[in-house]
């Protein structure tokens, strides 16, 4: 069985934290890790859901479980519940019945054969034979009786028999010994305590006879076993494991007498066999172990083929056909999940770490076991085995965690965080050095910290910890170097990429998040150097690279506010103006119902004005240091640009690009000196013409981040010239054309952001106006004013519409194109459609700049990551773009080739419709 | 991307409001076989000469009862509206003799709609 591990994004997921958007709808990545048990290693692959916003990863692991965590106890053919039977019967198919028969017949007392308690024991028994002999119809005395209990107790310790793959320590591994169709499957009772003197059977002959007595029982069918290789490994030292005859249950228990008859004693016997509940102290010890004895039957069973898949052959890849018989038996069945949790409490410890190792296969991609683990209490129990010495234990622990954090059932989550599983996970993190659990761990808190509400406790647990013991020595940053020492890179293990998923997930909290993680000591730091690591060595599709370029964009996001001392760097000129905006920006809450429109127009006045003083900073020198940035700072120091752009220019990824374009976006954001450095260092850079080749992505959000950074960036007249000069026809190009959507069919929000930087571009500005008429664009803008279905394209659109109409030396030419005045009016319905969404305002273009949200947060569509961007699609002849820096030809440019209007109605306008109030 | 057009069929029921002397319904309508129908800008068809509400009083009458800007009117008080003029459409809806109107009306919602259900995640 390959086990399988996956990873799922989950919903409103990683999105561009946009420098427009407010803090809440910072775009998350939420992934999720699912893990099958003892599936520490994967390939992963994705695959994407339906509905485009799963993705999942799917990973097919060659490890196998090293633990059989089946459990061989009997089962009834048709319980009490109705679940049917496992398809296949036996070819004891009538004795499965007159066992059935009895069962019901007895109630309760079923489970008090010798059998059920034998799901925790796992004695061997050394009368089987002879009773074997006297009962014959019950041949499930033979499997009960059976039982690896002198098997390899390697893997056998467990609580949960295996009875796969029994192996006589005698001969391990030697094939000959190996007796597949002996009846590992049955149930093991155990009375002996543990290694308590057994009677032990000689292992060999007795289970020999078994074997041959009873072939017809196993009947191998596809279950794709595997072995597992890391049970012949090094790391199987525990003590008990030596031991023949271990018992898992019971051992605490005492007259072993009646017991060691008991498992031996035929069926018909069973409700005696125990004493049950006659003697108190068995009564005890079954409740407390049992539960299911007292109408376990009412317990849902375990699904029979994932109880029988966690059994794992592990002998060298040979399949035990007795999996395949158990699986096929409808007598024996798998324990049900109260009886699983209660082992999780067991007093000896395999029983604990198998018992947790078949919770994570149970809740494997099954939302109703999780639920269902949780309202049994299992949570707190497994968190409290985090802190378990044993790494055997808490490993697995962690790796039923994994699963049950992971899905969309919130419940589960806030059940994990409500017994304190976060510091306890934090606390392991710390502690182990074992990669494969710091990797459950870091998975555990990827998949919490999808959930909003445990971002903040995430943080305030395990920032500093995951940084120190995750990010910084995998990130190759060094805090003081050595002189002699050369830089390392990055390395971009799994630890490293789940814990930077979480780190990317709770960086999207809101400003007390992205202050906590600005001043995480080193986090900025390592996550730079990380990154750079990347874009030296050409690595940068990669999902950690992804992680940790969102992380920097989340972080990047109101950098000019939020960074200790930003008010030092407000730009002075943005200051004067009354009402012009440092302090009074959105809090959280108002997003989408900005202030007084007044304001609004002020505010954004000033930053039109600002623009023109833009001109100057191209002669600004960059501040000089003294000593080397740190920290925070290093976010918006002027030399990210080129990291950024080296992302921009190199990743195929998506994601990457969308968050490096988003990075500048934010970066670009903003009132300050850096923000005015960085807009300058795009350019100096030759940033522009990367953005605008990206706007020929395939990808949408790929698109819309660009168009919003091209936005910020014109803020800056000089690049405010040069995008309007030079990328007009890449962003006219995504605006859909009439009734037709173009064949990209960009959303709505990326059609509206691409509207309003071209809104941006060509106010003040009647060349870019002129070049916007050049590249065609009037007929799309008026066929989207007028038909849109869309109320905020239309609006955005006719926003670019009046401004176009506002330059009055265009008019002449506009007119010979054949347009008038009524294309460059609003619709009339065109204001009361803005409210149709419930965002007023949201996508006004007279807000702000740099406070109007981004339109539309944007959700990554997963299939995205399925089509990666080509760059081959986007032949942008680079050096016909260099000239960017020089405009001497552009009014030659603007001149030649006049837009070929064919409007229908162009020169026959009929008048408005009418509209009439009722 | 594949945009399916959703069309649902709705019945609204508008309770007229008194403003003076007159009896309100809280919307605009737009539309009718003496129009130009490529004026409509919420017509899929753009030679659908129906009505259609171009705009809504927020809080009146039409609003409260939902009916929503670029619904088309099919039948007013079971009279079809689907081949009138805009007069008469006009006149349908404004009787003074009756306080309630009752409108079956078509509603499409293009890709938002389909994004809402396929997509199925909320948007902040």
């Amino acid at each position: 069985m390959p086990a399988e591990v996956k990873q799922e994004q989950s919903p409103s997921n990683a999105t561009s934290l946009a420098m427009m958007q407010e803090p809440q709808e910072v775009v998350e990545e939420t992934v999720t890790i699912e893990e099958d048990p003892g599936t520490p290693t994967s390939h992963v692959s994705v695959v994407t859901s339906d509905d485009g916003t799963t993705r999942r990863t799917e990973t097919k692991v060659t490890k196998m479980v090293k633990t059989v965590t089946t459990r061989t106890v009997r089962q009834v053919p048709l319980g009490p519940d109705g679940l049917p039977l496992p398809e296949g019967s036996s070819p004891l198919g009538s004795y499965t019945d007159s066992i059935d028969r009895r069962y019901m017949k007895n109630g309760n007392d079923r489970f008090i054969t010798p059998q059920a308690t034998s799901t925790l024991t796992r004695s061997y028994n050394n009368s089987y034979n002879d009773s074997y002999g006297e009962t014959p119809e019950s041949q499930y005395v033979r499997h009960y009786g059976l039982h690896d209990g002198y098997a390899d107790l390697t893997d056998n310790y467990g609580s949960l028999s295996r009875g796969v793959n029994f192996r006589p320590p005698r001969y391990p591994y030697l094939p000959n010994s190996y007796r597949p169709e002996n009846s590992y499957t049955l149930p093991i009772r155990k009375d002996d305590y543990g290694h308590v003197a057994q009677p032990q059977v000689p292992m060999g002959s007795s289970t020999v006879d078994l074997n041959r007595s009873q072939p017809e029982r196993f009947q191998p069918e596809p279950y794709g076993l595997e072995d597992d290789r890391r049970s012949l490994g090094p790391e199987e030292e525990e003590p008990y494991e030596l031991e023949p005859d271990y018992s898992t249950a019971n051992r605490r228990t005492l007259p072993g007498a009646n017991r060691g008859r008991t498992h031996r004693e035929p069926l018909r016997d069973g409700p005696r066999i125990r004493g049950y509940p006659d003697d108190p102290i068995e009564a005890e010890l079954i409740d407390e172990r049992h539960p299911y004895i007292h109408g376990m039957y009412s317990a849902p069973l375990a699904q029979p083929e994932r109880g029988s898949m966690a059994s794992l052959d592990r002998m060298g890849g040979r399949r035990s056909p007795s999996i395949d018989s158990i699986r096929k038996d409808p007598r024996w069945r798998d324990p049900d999940l109260p009886e699983v949790i209660a082992m999780l409490g067991h007093p000896i410890d395999p029983v604990k770490s198998n018992a947790a190792a078949y919770l994570q296969h149970l809740c494997y991609e099954n939302d109703k076991i999780k639920k269902d683990v949780r309202q049994l209490k299992g949570i707190p129990v497994l968190v409290g085995l985090l802190d378990h010495p044993k790494s055997e234990v808490h490993r697995k622990a962690c790796g039923a965690l994994r699963n049950i954090s992971y899905g969309k059932d919130n419940d589960n989550k806030v059940a994990i965080k409500n017994c304190d599983g976060i510091p306890a996970l934090v606390r392991l993190l710390r502690k182990t050095n074992d990669m494969e659990v710091r990797e459950l761990i870091t998975g555990t808190l990827w998949n919490l910290s999808s959930y909003e509400p445990l971002k903040m406790v995430i943080i305030n647990h395990g920032l500093q910890t995951m940084t120190n013991e995750v990010i910084i020595p995998h990130s190759g940053w060094e805090h003081e170097p050595n002189e002699d020492s050369k830089p390392r890179d990055a390395e971009w293990t799994t630890v490293f990429k789940n814990t930077s998923g979480c780190l990317r997930n709770v960086s999207s909290d809101g400003a007390e998040a992205r202050r906590r993680l600005r001043e995480c000591d080193g986090l900025v730091d390592a996550l730079l150097h990380a990154l750079q690591s990347a874009a030296g060595k050409k690595d940068m599709d990669n999902k950690s690279v992804e992680n940790c370029v969102c992380i920097m964009r989340n972080l990047s996001y109101h950098v000019h506010k939020e960074v200790p001392g930003a008010e030092k760097f407000q730009d002075p000129s943005a200051l004067q103006a009354p009402g012009s905006v440092g302090p009074q920006r959105k809090k959280k809450d108002d997003a989408g119902c900005f202030g007084g429109k007044k304001a609004k127009e002020e505010w954004f006045n000033q930053g039109r004005k600002n623009g023109e003083n833009d001109k100057n900073y191209d002669t600004l020198d960059l501040p000089k240091r003294t000593e080397p940035s740190k920290g925070f700072e290093l976010l918006y120091q002027p030399e990210v640009v080129r990291l950024y752009l080296s992302l921009l220019t190199e990743s195929q990824n998506y994601n990457t690009l969308e968050a490096a374009a988003g990075a500048l976006q934010n970066l670009s954001a903003g009132q300050w000196t850096w923000s005015n450095y960085i807009r300058a260092t795009v350019r100096k850079e030759k940033g522009l013409p990367i953005l605008v080749e990206l706007l020929r992505s395939d990808s949408d959000k790929v698109v819309r981040a660009v168009a919003i950074a091209l936005r910020n960036l014109s803020i800056d007249r000089r690049n405010k010239d040069l995008i309007g000069s030079y990328a007009m026809r890449d962003l006219v190009s995504n605006l859909p054309s009439g009734q037709q959507r173009p064949a990209k069919n960009l959303e709505e929000d990326t059609v509206v952001a691409i509207l309003n930087t071209i809104h941006e571009i060509v106010t003040d500005s009647s060349e870019n106006a002129r070049s916007l008429i050049q590249a065609q664009a009037i007929e799309k803008l008026v066929a989207i004013n007028r038909t849109s279905q869309s109320a905020r394209e239309t609006k955005a659109a006719s926003h670019v519409l009046q401004t176009v109409w506002s330059y009055k030396d265009l008019r002449n030419a506009l007119t010979k194109d054949g347009w008038n005045k009524s294309h460059f009016q609003p619709t009339v319905t065109a204001t009361p459609k803005a409210t149709k969404n419930g965002k007023p305002g949201y996508d006004d273009t007279t807000l702000p700049l740099m406070e109007k949200n981004q339109d539309g947060y944007s959700t990554i569509d997963q299939r995205d990551k399925d089509c990666k961007y080509k760059a081959s699609d986007v032949s942008v002849d680079l050096t016909e773009r260099e000239p960017l820096k020089n405009d001497t030809n552009r009014k030659h440019y603007i001149r030649s080739n006049r837009p070929a209007v064919s409007l229908v109605d162009a020169c026959d306008v009929k008048p408005q419709p009418v509209d009439s109030w009722v | 991307e594949t945009l399916v057009k959703l069309v649902s069929q709705q019945r609204i029921e508008i309770q007229k409001l008194r403003q003076g002397n007159n009896l309100i319904l809280g919307f605009s309508i737009g539309g009718g076989i003496d129009q130009d129908p490529g004026q409509n800008p919420f017509s899929e068809d753009k030679t659908d000469k129906g009505i259609y509400v171009t705009r809504i009083t927020p809080g009146g009458p039409a609003d409260v009862a939902g009916l929503m800007m670029g619904d088309k009117i099919m039948q007013v008080n079971g009279w079809d509206m689907t081949m009138v003029t805009h007069d008469k459409a006009r006149k349908r809806l404004t009787k003074k003799n009756e306080d309630v109107v009752r409108l079956l009306v078509t509603r499409k919602s293009l890709e938002e709609a389909v994004k809402q259900s396929m997509g199925g995640f909320p948007r902040p």
